[in-house]
């Protein structure tokens, strides 16, 4: 749908799910990136940390072409987010902080209505809508009202609502935050399921303990950059060697600024 | 999953997001109290107090009574006041995760502010019928019958859409659904009042005869009393025509810049 206006550089990148090179953002006088530089290879589960304010959620705000970088580049898989928009919309699905849901629609009318805005036919979005909510457990609950749902079942039909069109990039904003552990594990046993079918995934949690569990990569952001990256392994082993957690280096990481974060990184 | 190029994309994706615009208003009839049902009290309200008055002969209609001059003014009126709340439910949108899910599809930019415009238009229209229907138990009388009555909600539905793209530009640049709720209005009763809505420009305060010649809402009034009740149409039906342009460009485009801006 979208080769004619591929680039030739979608083709060389093409196992890159993200490529950010030099990212900058401000707010006014606040700096909410200062150069991130950010590559993302594709069928893998990617975590996102860092303190509040780190810029996580700026940075994934701009991939999913809801924000302009002030300066760099931002491409997913080889499309440009700023002019290439409506390719890159087209492979992602996204999980923001708020749900991004019509509360006084059913959830059934609510995954029709965003499958069919992303394209699906009605018998598509039908088919799919029957799919998900069967798979996240929310059967019965489809022909209800939106604001019946417990928070657990807001998430899990957002969630249902960016799958709608089978993205190739799931971006997920803080996806469990406020939610029970039995809702976080039921969450997280479709998450895995996609990342078992393919699915690249970009998330930020401020759970340490899902990102040690569940990402092959974490980077983390502090003051708007990059000052560490690699398997949850690794991150440990550098910040504290054997027996430390993953909430011990990332502690270690953002306790100092710049030269001791450099140096682990 | 393949998704094929899809033709007339904004017309497609405006009409998906005004279908669930108005299954929004079918599944929650309370939201339907303020457009459709405050407005006949408001016409039975105005028509009872004020309907008998005794006036002078040019604030009466072709039948003579100045419940014919008063009816056509309370059904722009209405229109007037109803037009905010497509201002406050596109901030509601605009402000809640649903505007990000939105902005986040590869749907057509425009669709959200061209579907709310399309589903408000069906309202304005449903409102108009049930407020000529109401009028005509009530003893208002049109020329030329039901051609003059789908005129007169036609007339109807462009001076809302107008107004109504305007309180979106302004709901948009407001940004913030509470200061909406209180500031969006004003403006509204304004348009109602210093108009020839209630009376004719001639009976009106001295410094609201300016304002009431130009404003749109006289404009809209003389055309609806022109098609009841005969009298000059062309000059109303220009200047309201020029309005509803000027309304839905000028402000339609700036509320779509406003829509679409990546921040």
């Amino acid at each position: 749908m979208s080769d004619p206006t591929a680039t030739k550089d979608a083709s060389q990148a093409a196992t890159a799910a993200i490529e950010a090179v030099g990212v900058r953002k401000a707010f006014g006088q606040v700096t909410a990136l200062a150069g991130v530089d950010l590559t993302v290879t594709a069928g893998t589960l990617t975590a996102l940390l860092g303190p509040n304010g780190a810029g996580k959620t700026t940075l994934v705000r701009i991939i999913a072409t809801l924000a302009r970088p002030d300066a760099g580049r931002v491409r997913v898989f080889g499309y440009d987010v700023m002019t290439q928009a409506r390719q890159v919309r087209e492979r992602i699905g996204l999980t923001g902080q708020y749900a991004g849901l019509d509360d006084a629609l059913s959830g059934h009318d609510n995954l029709m209505l965003i499958g069919r805005l992303a394209g699906l036919s009605r018998g598509q979005a039908a088919s799919r809508a029957a799919e998900l909510t069967a798979a996240l457990g929310l059967t019965d609950a489809a022909a209800r009202m939106v604001r019946t749902y417990s928070g657990g079942m807001r998430r899990r039909l957002d969630l249902a609502a960016s799958l709608m069109h089978q993205p190739d990039l799931l971006v997920l904003d803080e996806p469990t935050t406020g939610l029970d552990p039995g809702s976080r594990q039921q969450l997280w046993a479709m998450l895995t399921e996609l990342r078992a079918a393919g699915t690249t995934m970009l998330l930020t949690t401020q759970y340490l303990e899902e990102a040690d569990r569940f990402a092959d990569i974490v980077h983390v952001l502090h003051h708007g950059k990059i000052i560490a990256s690699g398997t949850p392994g690794q991150l440990k082993s550098q910040a504290g060697g054997e027996g430390s957690s993953l909430d011990d280096a990332f502690l270690a990481l953002t306790r100092t600024d710049g030269a001791n974060a450099e140096a682990v990184a | 999953m393949a998704v094929a190029v899809i033709p007339y994309r904004s017309a497609r994706d405006s009409a998906l997001i005004a279908g669930r615009n108005l299954r929004v208003l079918r599944k929650n009839p309370g939201r339907m109290i303020y457009p459709l049902v405050q407005p006949l009290v408001l016409l039975v309200m105005f028509v009872s107090v004020f309907g008998n008055l005794a006036v002078a002969g040019h604030a009466a209609g072709a039948s003579g009574t100045y419940r014919e001059f008063l009816i056509p003014g309370i059904i722009i009126e209405n229109a007037a006041l109803t037009a905010p709340t497509t201002g406050l439910a596109l901030l509601r949108d605009a402000s809640s995760g649903l505007a990000d899910r939105f902005r986040s599809l590869p749907m057509a930019r425009a669709a959200v502010l061209a579907g709310r415009l399309a589903s408000d238009a069906v309202v304005f229209a449903v409102q108009a019928i049930l407020l000529l229907a109401l009028a005509t138990l009530l003893g208002f009388h049109v020329r030329h019958g039901l051609a003059g009555l789908a005129a007169i909600t036609a007339v109807t539905v462009a001076f809302g859409v107008g107004v109504a793209v305007l309180s979106a530009w302004l709901a948009l640049l407001i940004n913030d659904p509470e200061t909406a709720e209180r500031v969006l209005f004003f403006p509204a009763i304004a348009l109602a009042f210093i108009s020839s809505a209630f009376a004719p420009v001639a009976d009106l305060a001295g410094w609201m005869q300016p304002v009431a010649r130009v404003n749109p809402v006289t404009a809209a009034a003389a055309v609806i009393r022109s098609i009841a009740s005969g009298g000059q149409l062309a000059a109303p039906l220009l200047e309201l025509g020029g309005w509803t342009a000027v309304l839905i460009l000028i402000p339609g485009l700036l509320a779509a810049r406003r829509w679409q801006a990546a921040r």
